[in-house]
Formats: C-alpha cells, structure tokens, sequence
C-alpha cells in the first residue's frame, strides 16, 4: 500500500500532469489558421471551377470530414468501453481518449460543413445529371425513373436525413457531455461516484453508439451511391476510427511522455497494452474491409459490384492495392515483434503512418464517387484542412487541463500495471 | 518405502527444496536465487504466479518462433495448393471468376496459417519444455505434494554447477523458508 501511495505523489505531481501554462498556444493557432485557409481554398478551387472540379472539392472536403467526426466518435466508444468493463489498467490515460473525445463539435461542425458546402455548390452550378450533388438522390434529375430510388425512397428523403442527422449530434453531444462532466467533476470533488455513474450511463450508450455510427455510415458514405449497399459498412466504419482513435491518442501519450510528461502514468507496459489495441484493431479494419470486398465479389450482385468496379479502374486502382499493404501489411509486420510494441519511437510512426493510411482508406471509399476523374490538386487541399483543424482543436484541448483523471478511484491499479505476456 | 540404493550404496541426492507459505515469499526467494547465479532450479506452485517468471530470471518463451514459422508455412502451402488444385490440376470457371483469383484463396490462406501457426505451437511447446515426462524425481517427494495445494517450493537440483549441500541449504534458509527437504533421485 505504501509502495503505490509514493506512486501516486510521483505520478500526481503538477509538473508531471499539467503542460505549462500557454503551452502549445502558437501551435494550435497556426494549425486551426492553415487548416482553415486550406478549407476556404476548397470552397473557392470549387466554386472558381467547373461543376466536376466542384463536385472533387466537395467530395474531398467530405473525406476529411468524415474523419474528422469518426476520430472523436471512436474515443467515445473507446471511454465507454473502458467504463463498462471497469478496466484498472487504463485510469491514468482514459483522460487522453475524453481529450479526443471532447473534439466531439468539430467533428459535427465538419459534417453540417458538408451539408452547407453542397447546398452552396448546387445552387451556384446549373441544375441537372451533372449538378456537383455529394449525394445523389437529393438531385432531382439524377433519380428520374430510378427504379431502385422508388424502391429506396422511404429511407432516402431529406426529412429522414437530416432529421436522423440531428439525432446523431444530439446523442453523441449528449453522451460525450455527460462522460466529460462525471471525470472532470471528479477531479475537482473526488467523488467516487463519479465512476459508477459513468459506468451507468456507458451501459446505455454503447448500444446508442453502435446504432447511430452504423447509421451514420450508411447515411453520410453509403447513400453517396445509393444503387449500392454493404450489411458490414457500419463495422467497417467503427473498425477504422477505433483504428484512427486509437493511434491518435497514442500518439498524444507518446508526446506527452517526450515532452517529459505522465511519468509513471504512461509507462513501457501501458504503451505495449495500447499497442496491442492498435494492433488488434488494424487487423480487425483487415478483416472486416476483405470481408465486405470478398462477399460482393464473390455473389456478383451487379448493384453491389458497380461499387468496386469504380474502385478497382484508373488511379483508383493503385490505392485497391496501396491501402491494403499501407494499412494492414506493414502495420502487422511492423506491430508484431513485443519489443517494437514497446518502443516509443517505433509505435509513434506507426501512429503517424496509421492516421495517413486511414484518411486514403476514406478518399478510396467516397472520392471515386465523382464518376470518370482523376487525382486533383484540390484533393490534397480539401482531405488536409478539415484534418489540421481537429489537429489544433486536439492541441488545443489537451493543453487545457491535467493530463490524468486525478482523482480517479482505480488509479492506484492503474500506476501499477504489468504485463505478463 | 525404502528408496533403491544407487551403484555407489548411498541414496542419490537429486536437490535440495525449499518450503515457502505464499507467493511473495517464494517469489523474493527466487529473486535470491537468480542473483546468486544458479541454473539448474525451479519453483513449483498450485497456480501461475504473476512476474514469477522475471523474478526467476527466464528467457522470452520460444514458442513464438514456432508459431511463425509454422503460420508463413501453412501460408505457403495454402498458395501452393490453391494455385495447384484451381490452377493447373483441376482448371474449371466457377461463377466466372478467375481460375487462379487470389480472393478466393484467401480464406485459405488465413485458415492454413492459423492452423499451421497452432500445431506448431504445439508442437513447440512440447519441444521446449521436455514434456511429455513420465517421471521427475520431485513427484517422488511426499512433503512436495503439497505444491499442487497450498505450499510454495524452490528447488535447485545437485547437477547445478554451483551446488554444494550445505551452501545451498543456508542460501535456502535465508532466503526464508520454512523447511528444506532432500530429494532423491
């Protein structure tokens, strides 16, 4: 008992669990400024083209925003997880998934973003087949004597859609409020309680969580075709941000850790244990994004395939095979010896090297939407500008207050985590 | 029960175990012993202990290596029967797909590497840790039954080239154990 209370005063002392006072302020506001500056680049490379460079732009910018609100998205499933199985290990870096998870409005600003980019282009370009839509049954002229629209249309309306859009917000707002007011709270009044109610609330929220992301993805990735569907395109997009979630606060621990913070908090073994969740979940992202190709290949379903045969011609092509071996082949290799596992440096790139694979892993989902184009220089712009915003509003967070829950109940078990494997 | 005299006429001296009552004692005992540079030694206990195996000193388990080797094995083999069987031996289009389409193989290759990856491990922790073994000199030992109950034991076998009797028994002693029993051969 002695032994883990010298623990706690080491590991709870401020220059160990605060970053200095305007610490990161430069870099927040340069990233947030670039980052805008290169969204308002896509909005005007947009509205200064042709219809099509519009439609790029869009679909670009929608990229990006969809990673930018699964990122936070996944830290939320992540605390809840982490609530519910009242795991010891993880007490001292639980507060680095809330950081992320506190991203929350940028991630929902990102997608209303979308909403607003498209209504704008729609109303600058002509009316039409051609008319820059991200989805296309909104446009009138696309879904004339569509069959599988009349047959889809109950789903497809915009009441449906952006009501079920304000839905999503409501609840992810509301769950991630709730999961950052219990921890902060208990930072400042040590009430154990804090935990059992979180742990209440996440036994109501991960069944919310599954559902509204699941919906999400088919409502904001899947309907960009809606001649198309996939059962697993909800599991495909919780396995790639709990891989996007994952290695950005793994990446925020190891920082903090060079920067000479969370001593004893972030230690060899929480590292190795964080890296077995990236790992395990790269190879998840694996299974279930072959899973989902091999079944559509397989059954030859033509409205299922027309989806691939886009991804699989032209540039397209190069990222069917780039994103694969980017994304799972050098990640397993490179993850899979225990001591890599457990050096900082290694497991920082590989976080790096992640977050890059998972942003092409959604280009290669929504950007060959635009029917007949190729790689664009707005492409770079649009999926990079959203991406430096949630970087600064990341920054930003992190520096705003201590860095572990300080009066967490499970801290103790947390400091003096092993790993016997 | 008189124990069979050896060639030379004196019961066989196998090694030498220590009694501990729980496992924070048999784990710093063992932390003793490491340090003091022996070799030949084991602990035995009614259940796995947590960080034993740093306090007793042991290598990384072997294992995993099997386990690799027989995985990129049960890969290659996979792709080797794919090819062969839809490829070349027996050429028949099914569903119009490609005759050698490494989509369809893939299940394959999955489930040969896992099982291949799985019977190596077998396999290899079998060779590595010298089972099966039909009899170790400890099941002899009647005090030492109880290490499948609720005492703690270390032994340090007389093949270690570090042994002698009595340095042991008071490395042993003051290590902290309760009791130090022979064991013969």
């Amino acid at each position: 008992m002695s032994h883990s209370h010298a623990h706690a005063d080491l590991a709870l002392a401020p220059d160990n669990v605060y970053l200095s006072d305007n610490a990161g302020r430069s870099l927040w506001m340069g990233l947030g400024a670039v980052g805008l500056g290169l969204v308002a680049v896509t909005v005007l490379g947009g509205i200064t083209g042709d219809a099509k460079t519009a439609s790029i732009a869009l679909h670009a910018y929608h990229t990006a925003a969809m990673y930018v609100m699964g990122i936070p998205l996944g830290a939320m499933g992540v605390v809840m997880i982490l609530h519910q199985v009242n795991a010891g290990w993880s007490a001292t870096l639980r507060r680095q998934f809330e950081n992320v998870m506190r991203l929350m409005p940028v991630g929902i600003a990102a997608i209303i973003g979308s909403f607003v980019l498209q209504a704008v282009f729609v109303r600058v370009f002509p009316a039409g087949e051609k008319a820059p839509y991200l989805w296309n049954w909104m446009n009138p002229a696309y879904i004339d004597g569509d069959p599988l629209y009349a047959a889809k249309w109950p789903y497809l309306t915009l009441w449906r859609f952006y009501g079920c859009a304000l839905l999503y917000f409501a609840i992810w707002m509301g769950l991630s409020s709730a999961l950052w007011n219990y921890s902060t709270r208990q930072d400042a009044d040590g009430d154990r309680w804090h935990t059992a109610r979180a742990r209440k609330l996440s036994a109501v929220g991960l069944p919310l969580f599954a559902f509204t992301t699941a919906f999400a993805a088919f409502d904001w990735v899947m309907t960009l075709d809606f001649h198309w569907f996939s059962t697993m395109f909800g599991v495909w997009y919780f396995a790639g941000n709990m891989v996007g979630c994952l290695a950005t606060t793994l990446l925020v621990l190891v920082l903090l850790r060079s920067f000479g913070r969370l001593h004893v908090c972030f230690t060899d073994e929480h590292l190795h244990d964080m890296s077995k969740l990236l790992f395990g979940f790269t190879v998840f992202w694996a299974y279930i994004s072959f899973s989902q190709y091999f079944l559509i290949w397989y059954a030859m379903i033509p409205e299922e395939t027309l989806f691939f045969i886009v991804r699989r011609e032209g540039v397209w092509n190069y990222l069917a095979w780039g994103v694969p071996i980017g994304h799972f082949i050098v990640p397993f290799i490179l993850l899979l010896p225990r001591p890599w596992r457990r050096k900082r440096g290694v497991v920082g790139l590989m976080c790096v090297w992640l977050l890059a694979m998972h942003a092409l892993d959604y280009f290669w989902f929504i950007r060959p939407e635009v029917k007949g184009s190729g790689l664009h220089w707005l492409d770079a712009v649009g999926v990079v500008g959203p991406i430096l915003v949630l970087a600064g509003a990341l920054v930003r967070q992190v520096a705003s207050g201590p860095l572990v829950p300080l009066k967490d109940p499970r801290l103790g078990e947390a400091l003096g985590h092993t790993n016997t494997i | 029960m008189a124990s069979a005299p050896d060639q030379t006429g004196a019961a066989a001296l196998w090694g030498l175990a220590a009694e501990f009552s729980d496992p924070a004692a048999v784990s710093h005992a063992a932390e003793a012993v490491r340090d003091a540079g022996y070799t030949r030694w084991d602990v035995l206990a009614p259940f796995p202990i947590h960080g034993i195996d740093k306090a007793m000193g042991l290598k990384p388990s072997r294992v995993s290596f099997f386990v690799g080797f027989g995985a990129f094995l049960g890969l290659t083999s996979a792709i080797l029967m794919q090819g062969w069987m839809g490829g070349i031996d027996y050429k028949i289009i099914v569903g119009g797909k490609p005759l050698l389409a490494w989509e369809q193989s893939m299940p394959i290759m999955f489930e040969l590497s896992i099982l291949f990856g799985g019977i190596a491990a077998i396999l290899g922790m079998f060779l590595t840790n010298g089972l099966p073994m039909w009899y170790h000199p400890v099941l002899k030992t009647p005090a030492l039954s109880r290490a499948s109950d609720d005492k703690f034991f270390v032994v340090i076998e007389s093949a270690d080239p570090k042994f002698d009797r009595a340095g042991v028994e008071a490395m042993l002693r003051g290590a902290g154990a309760l009791n130090v029993e022979e064991v013969e051969r």
